[in-house]
């Protein structure tokens, strides 16, 4: 039942959306957790991603939260493989968890590159040229989450000598970074992300303990999605999706609606 | 079941059919058996079982106190209960620390002969791999190793060698050998200890090892160095098509760039479309020095593989399984994932097996049906039963007081044993039907009248 609410919600989404307003709060979680397909899920979930004014980023979305809005995960993990290839999207792995990625839309990728180079240009860092060979070589040829050094080295020398201070700015500017187990490795990365993944991990931690603390570790989804998160820039949609997605919370049918427990595994 | 019985008899269902319909209708009726109990001697965690492949009758554990105990699970050693309903199950013998050649730190893997059950092997922290004879439980062979063992393995299908596959903290593979008492040969590749060993259940020569660094490697013990490297980023969609579907030209890409030359994979671009001559691909001619950097070190062709760093789990490699058929590998990492890997293009098949958190620290022992439908996995405290294709969770057994470490299913009869933390190995059958429980042994008809 959930599911058919959910087709409705998601046509009237999809005007909205497209008549630009894209920060509206009346939908409720209840009645679009499920949706039918990956893309949709991921287009209304980027459509719904939280705005902030501290951090300019763009609309991102954690791979547990596709868990927990489609049913079948392997459809899900196929259906990812197959938009990446097609290179429609991209997946960056994070370091805030076990497995935790982070899937971002190439042309929002582009656009945060745009900013970042435009903020380094006004801070005068520089040789910039670097930026645009990433963006034309390495963006659109190496689709994985992680580069070889001397990968890196070869595919960005097709624009131009490489030198190693130049790849220092890369990282700098937050789009690599040094993999911990293998030196000679980098990661993709999301650059301007580390408060937000700070506020991942924490809010993560106080949704988990605001449940913990109640009495039979469960709370009504219509109440607990309108509380706020103190510690966390993100909503708490995004929060509840994530953990949910994860196996950390579980969803409850109950008359009166939705009941989110903490699992006990 | 009497109509799927008439069909069988009038030819209507096949032989093969029938019994693995009965088979599975048995395994989605597993619950904690009511008439089965093994009584356990181990004073510490159990870290592996397993039945003996040859007559599926005796069961061997092996715990965290240097014990290591056998089980006969078809004949019970006495009956309890109302009407002597609960078989007990008592170790027929039991090594101890008190053995004068038995281990003295805990016994990490235990496994049978897979011959016959004359002999067993087991694995210690003590460095040492043992050789025992069942029938007078005394050590017959010694083998010593560099680092804790952390899990020993023989081919069941080996005719020509007796090869004891371990793998220990340190980074090499070492094979030894039973007939002849010395090391065979070590196979080098992985860059940290190795956690899981399992020989393959197609080929007599080739064994896969998953180590602590992420990686799982195939090895040939004819050939040095691995003839694969898994990578959890070549995906295939699901079950690669049969031959005749796919195109007859093979599409092989360099997918690293010049410099890692030296490492060619087999990367699929197609999504229908799967090429699989891992092998011939692997090594370049002798003559090719690989500039990496600046070693430019002549490598022989087949130890090229230790450059490469593909790794199948963000964590530690801590459970691998081949299923029955010897096509698809299933690995557990300490990354809280499980992978179902095709055997023989080396892709990953994207499926999604819904686990929450697995054990990190020790390695796990998993379990699957005869058919391949099912894999049974230890996950923390419960042990699920996914559906091996699908991902969804089937079947979830929720016993054991504290974390489950090994699972053992035993096709024969459709049971599982587990062993956990908790100093249990506890049985789980299919649900009998009321006739059967009474069938052969003697009831007393006691009555409960006062008079």
């Amino acid at each position: 039942m959930d599911n058919s609410k959910g087709k409705k919600r998601q046509r009237e989404i999809e005007i909205e959306t497209e008549q630009g307003s894209d920060t509206a709060q009346p939908f409720s979680l209840e009645e679009n957790l499920m949706f039918t397909d990956t893309l949709v899920a991921l287009r209304i979930m980027r459509a719904q991603f939280p705005h902030m004014d501290k951090v300019s980023i763009q609309p991102f979305i954690l791979q547990s939260q596709l868990y927990s809005s489609v049913k079948d995960r392997t459809q899900v993990d196929r259906e990812l493989e197959s938009l990446r290839r097609q290179k429609v999207l991209r997946i960056f792995k994070l370091n805030t968890g076990q497995d935790d990625h982070a899937i971002m839309f190439l042309d929002d990728y582009l656009n945060q590159i745009e900013c970042v180079v435009k903020r380094m240009e006004e801070k005068e860092q520089g040789d910039l040229q670097v930026f645009e060979w990433f963006r034309t070589h390495v963006v659109y040829s190496k689709l994985e989450p992680s580069i070889e050094h001397q990968e890196l080295c070869s595919l960005l020398s097709v624009g131009g000598e490489v030198k190693d201070r130049q790849i220092s700015l890369l990282i700098n500017a937050g789009l690599l970074t040094r993999q911990l187990i293998d030196s000679n490795m980098y990661w993709f990365a999301i650059p301007n992300i580390g408060s937000i993944l700070k506020g991942i991990s924490q809010g993560r931690k106080e949704l988990l303990s605001l449940l913990n603390r109640r009495k039979y570790k469960e709370m009504m989804l219509a109440l607990l999605e309108k509380k706020h998160l103190r510690l966390s820039l993100l909503d708490m949609r995004f929060h509840i999706r994530d953990l949910i997605g994860s196996g950390h919370l579980k969803t409850i049918q109950t008359p009166t609606g939705l009941v989110i427990q903490v699992s006990k595994d | 079941m009497w109509k799927e019985i008439e069909a069988r008899e009038a030819g209507k269902m096949r032989t093969n059919s029938f019994t693995n319909r009965i088979k599975s209708h048995r395994v989605s009726t597993l619950h904690l058996s009511n008439h089965k109990d093994i009584v356990s001697p181990h004073r510490a965690s159990i870290n592996s079982l397993q039945v003996d492949l040859t007559e599926g009758r005796y069961l061997l554990s092996a715990a965290a106190d240097a014990s290591a105990a056998v089980f006969d699970v078809q004949r019970a050693t006495d009956y309890e209960g109302n009407g002597n309903i609960i078989a007990k199950h008592k170790s027929i013998f039991a090594i101890d620390k008190q053995h004068e050649q038995g281990h003295k730190y805990a016994i990490s893997s235990a496994i049978w002969y897979p011959i016959d059950t004359g002999l067993f092997i087991t694995g210690s922290y003590d460095h040492y791999i043992k050789v025992w004879d069942t029938n007078t439980t005394q050590v017959v062979m010694n083998f010593k190793m560099p680092g804790k063992v952390y899990r020993v393995a023989m081919s069941s299908l080996s005719t020509s060698h007796m090869l004891i596959a371990a793998g220990t903290e340190d980074v090499q593979v070492r094979l030894c050998d039973i007939a002849s008492g010395a090391f065979a040969h070590t196979l080098s590749g992985h860059r940290d200890g190795i956690m899981s060993v399992e020989w393959s259940t197609s080929s007599e020569w080739v064994l896969m090892t998953g180590g602590c660094d992420g990686a799982i490697r195939f090895w040939d013990i004819r050939r040095a160095g691995c003839f694969r490297v898994l990578d959890q980023s070549q995906t295939q969609l699901g079950r690669r098509p049969p031959v005749l579907e796919r195109s007859v030209t093979n599409k092989v890409l360099m997918s690293k760039s010049l410099s890692a030359s030296h490492n060619l994979s087999v990367k699929p671009r197609a999504l229908q479309k799967k090429s699989a001559n891992g092998n011939s691909m692997k090594q370049t001619p002798v003559g090719r020095i690989p500039a990496k950097g600046s070693a430019k070190q002549r490598l022989h062709p087949g130890m090229l593989s230790c450059h490469d760093r593909a790794t199948a789990h963000y964590g530690a490699v801590t459970g691998l399984k081949v299923t029955e058929d010897g096509m698809y590998l299933l690995s557990a990492g300490s990354d809280s994932r499980i992978r179902l890997w095709d055997v023989e293009s080396g892709c990953n098949t994207l499926v999604n097996f819904e686990t929450v958190r697995l054990q990190t620290t020790k390695a796990i022992q998993l379990a699957t049906t005869q058919d391949s439908a099912l894999v049974f996995v230890p996950c923390m405290t419960t042990v699920k039963a996914f559906d091996v294709w699908t991902g969804r969770t089937s079947l979830s057994f929720r016993s054991h007081y504290e974390c489950v470490n090994c699972c053992w299913f035993s096709s024969q009869d459709q049971d599982l044993y587990t062993g956990g933390n908790d100093r249990q190995i506890l049985v789980w059958s299919p649900s009998r039907l009321v006739s059967d429980e009474l069938g052969d042994r003697f009831v007393q008809d006691t009555d409960n009248w006062s008079d």
